[in-house]
């Protein structure tokens, strides 16, 4: 009798540290369970804003295996925008101001393009860099990049339409597309990284782009566009034009209008 | 991948109206009517299609692996409708929520076995197709001792959930009432039953060969690859149905195939839909120049607008490619409108399903 009293206090002491150390096991779980569940939400929701900048792809090769210089080859059209006269205009109005126009600029730029299967590859002080085709197989990618700038020809009217409501000056844009194969993948440093497109093509946009001034107009497309294009466009073709690193003259086409 | 919660879905474009026939069908096939048949009744033959593609026997692979593809490919496809549906299947077959959180989490580390995770991210590729799968692919399973005819099957039914998936999110089903349910405490008491149900009609299925006569007819190729599963001959029948139903023009149908085809790079198939264009009085050429800028002046205004959206049907956001059906439901009648979602559909499996052919 005397040897059991202290035989059931051990065993009562050892059921409730059990049950304690339980209770305290099941509490650490579901607590590490509710940050695993949280830090988890945090990377879809990152996951899912990545894949708006990179293909889908790309993004699961860092998740699971971290930053790769893997790059592949791909035919992407490259359309380069730029505000004309924007060194003027940032000098004409106050920089708070400016920066309310540019916003409201970029983003309506970029709904254009997105509305057009592109994807916004960089902006580049007042330029846009966009692509069409780079983040997924676009067999009618050229026809998305011609129809996203007549779209951002048309937003911009709307745009310059409630500036000049509040006094402020209106702007204009130079668009070049071009066409052609690069290569895609991850490009910068270890401190900054983005998916980039390196290539020509894009060079060569944004010199066609460059002749907007000269020609006086707001499109202008290379051949290389022109010659996959819908025959619903309307064209004019301009002369043929030397542009740097370029050795041969480039033939262009201004954008006038689509006949749908 | 997208947080399902995230993911914007419009109301549904199709209104659901009784049909005895289609309720006799799902009663004969799966012993109830499921509440979203009535979506059906504008084209019975997608809904026909849903069941029999639902309830097809495996011969390969087992049910719990197809389950796990079923939610794998649904999350993909961010469809919010089979994506609840999956779940609830999960939920009923006895899946703890714990669990299934795993794994919609992170597959990597939802301590699956080898196979089954190498099966899974195969379906994923699969389902996402960007770009389409390539013979290599399957070189992973084949090495983990998964036969032919066992990966043949596994594309079967990642392509077949891509068909639910489109359906589902193209008509903009309504998740919410598998929503609801799989949180319902009502679940847990009828489980048992519906797990007993759903368990009975999940036969092991036997190797099934084709006659000559279902060698005939749309993607014949693709039937004649599939020989010897359950599935050649379902598929059969849907291509079958669906090519003879009136609601659209054949030719309608096949530039509908066509134009699927060459946004996923799918030459099989864009051969394929060239051959039955054809065969409705459209030369290669014509096609050709259709399919270029999905526009011709030859082309008639609402094929042009079918077009336009069924090559949206390929890459899409939910809510986005919801309000291009309903700006497209305005100029067709409801059933045309369903057809239309139903042949996409079917032409973003057919092109997966590419895969079980032999190499070039």
């Amino acid at each position: 009798m005397n040897l059991s009293w202290p035989i059931l206090g051990a065993l009562v002491a050892l059921v409730v540290g059990l049950a304690i150390a339980l209770w305290r096991g099941r509490r650490e779980a579901s607590r590490l369970r509710r940050a695993l569940e949280a830090k988890s939400a945090d990377l879809e929701h990152l996951q899912t804003s990545f894949s708006r900048f990179a293909p889908e792809e790309v993004v699961e090769r860092i998740i699971a295996g971290g930053i790769s210089t893997h790059a592949e080859r791909k035919e992407v059209t490259a359309l380069f925008a730029d505000l004309v006269g924007f060194t003027a205009l940032s000098e004409s109005v106050e920089p708070l101001v400016l920066v309310r126009i540019l916003n409201g600029y970029f983003e309506r730029m970029s709904r254009a393009i997105a509305d057009h299967r592109g994807h916004v590859s960089t902006f580049i002080g007042d330029g846009i860099l966009a692509l069409f085709g780079a983040l997924q197989p676009n067999p009618w990618q050229g026809d998305d990049a011609v129809h996203a700038a007549l779209a951002m020809r048309r937003e911009l009217a709307a745009y310059n339409g409630e500036l000049e409501q509040e006094g402020l000056p209106v702007l204009s844009i130079g668009v070049g597309l071009h066409r052609g194969v690069g290569v895609a993948g991850l490009v910068g440093s270890r401190e900054l990284m983005q998916f980039a497109f390196v290539g020509r093509i894009v060079n060569l946009a944004a010199r066609v782009q460059d002749l907007t001034r000269r020609y006086e107009v707001d499109i202008l497309l290379t051949s290389a566009v022109q010659e996959q294009l819908d025959p619903r466009f309307e064209l004019r073709e301009l002369p043929a034009t030397p542009v740097p690193g370029v050795a041969e003259p480039v033939a262009i086409f201004a954008a006038e209008g689509f006949q749908g | 991948m997208p947080a399902m919660q995230d993911i914007e879905w419009l109301d549904p474009l199709i209104e659901p109206r009784r049909s005895r026939e289609l309720e006799r069908f799902a009663k004969q096939r799966v012993g109830f009517v499921p509440p979203e048949i009535g979506c059906f009744a504008a084209c019975p033959w997608i809904g026909r299609a849903s069941i029999e593609l639902a309830v097809a026997r495996r011969v390969h692979i087992d049910h719990d692996l197809a389950d796990l593809v079923a939610l794998v490919v649904s999350q993909e496809s961010s469809c919010r409708f089979c994506y609840a549906t999956a779940r609830l299947l999960l939920r009923i077959l006895g899946m703890p929520e714990a669990r299934i959180r795993t794994l919609e989490r992170d597959l990597e580390t939802a301590q699956l076995d080898a196979r089954t995770r190498l099966a899974l991210d195969f379906a994923r590729r699969l389902s996402r197709s960007n770009p389409l799968p390539s013979h290599a692919d399957k070189r992973p399973l084949l090495e983990a001792g998964y036969g032919e005819a066992a990966v043949k099957e596994l594309a079967f039914v990642a392509s077949e959930n891509v068909f639910h998936n489109r359906v589902a999110t193209l008509a903009a089903m309504p998740p919410q009432r598998g929503e609801r349910l799989g949180r319902s405490w009502l679940l847990g008491l009828a489980r048992p039953l519906m797990a007993r149900r759903i368990r009975a009609l999940r036969k092991k299925g036997q190797t099934e060969w084709l006659g000559d006569d279902l060698k005939t007819g749309p993607y014949t190729y693709l039937i004649v690859a599939l020989d010897g599963l359950p599935g050649a001959r379902i598929l059969r029948g849907i291509l079958d149905q669906a090519w003879a139903s009136p609601q659209l023009s054949r030719r309608a149908k096949a530039l509908i195939f066509a134009v699927i085809a060459r946004g996923l790079g799918c030459p099989q198939s864009e051969c394929e839909a060239f051959r039955l264009l054809e065969g409705e009085g459209l030369d290669n050429d014509e096609a050709d120049e259709i399919l270029a800028h999905l526009g011709a002046r030859g082309l008639d205004p609402i094929e042009a607008r079918i077009l336009r959206y069924a090559r949206e049907t390929i890459w899409y956001q939910p809510a986005l490619v919801q309000r291009q059906g309903r700006a497209l439901r305005e100029h067709l009648s409801p059933a045309q409108f369903f057809e239309v979602v139903g042949i996409a559909s079917l032409a973003n499996m057919l092109c997966r399903l590419a895969i079980v052919l032999d190499p070039p």
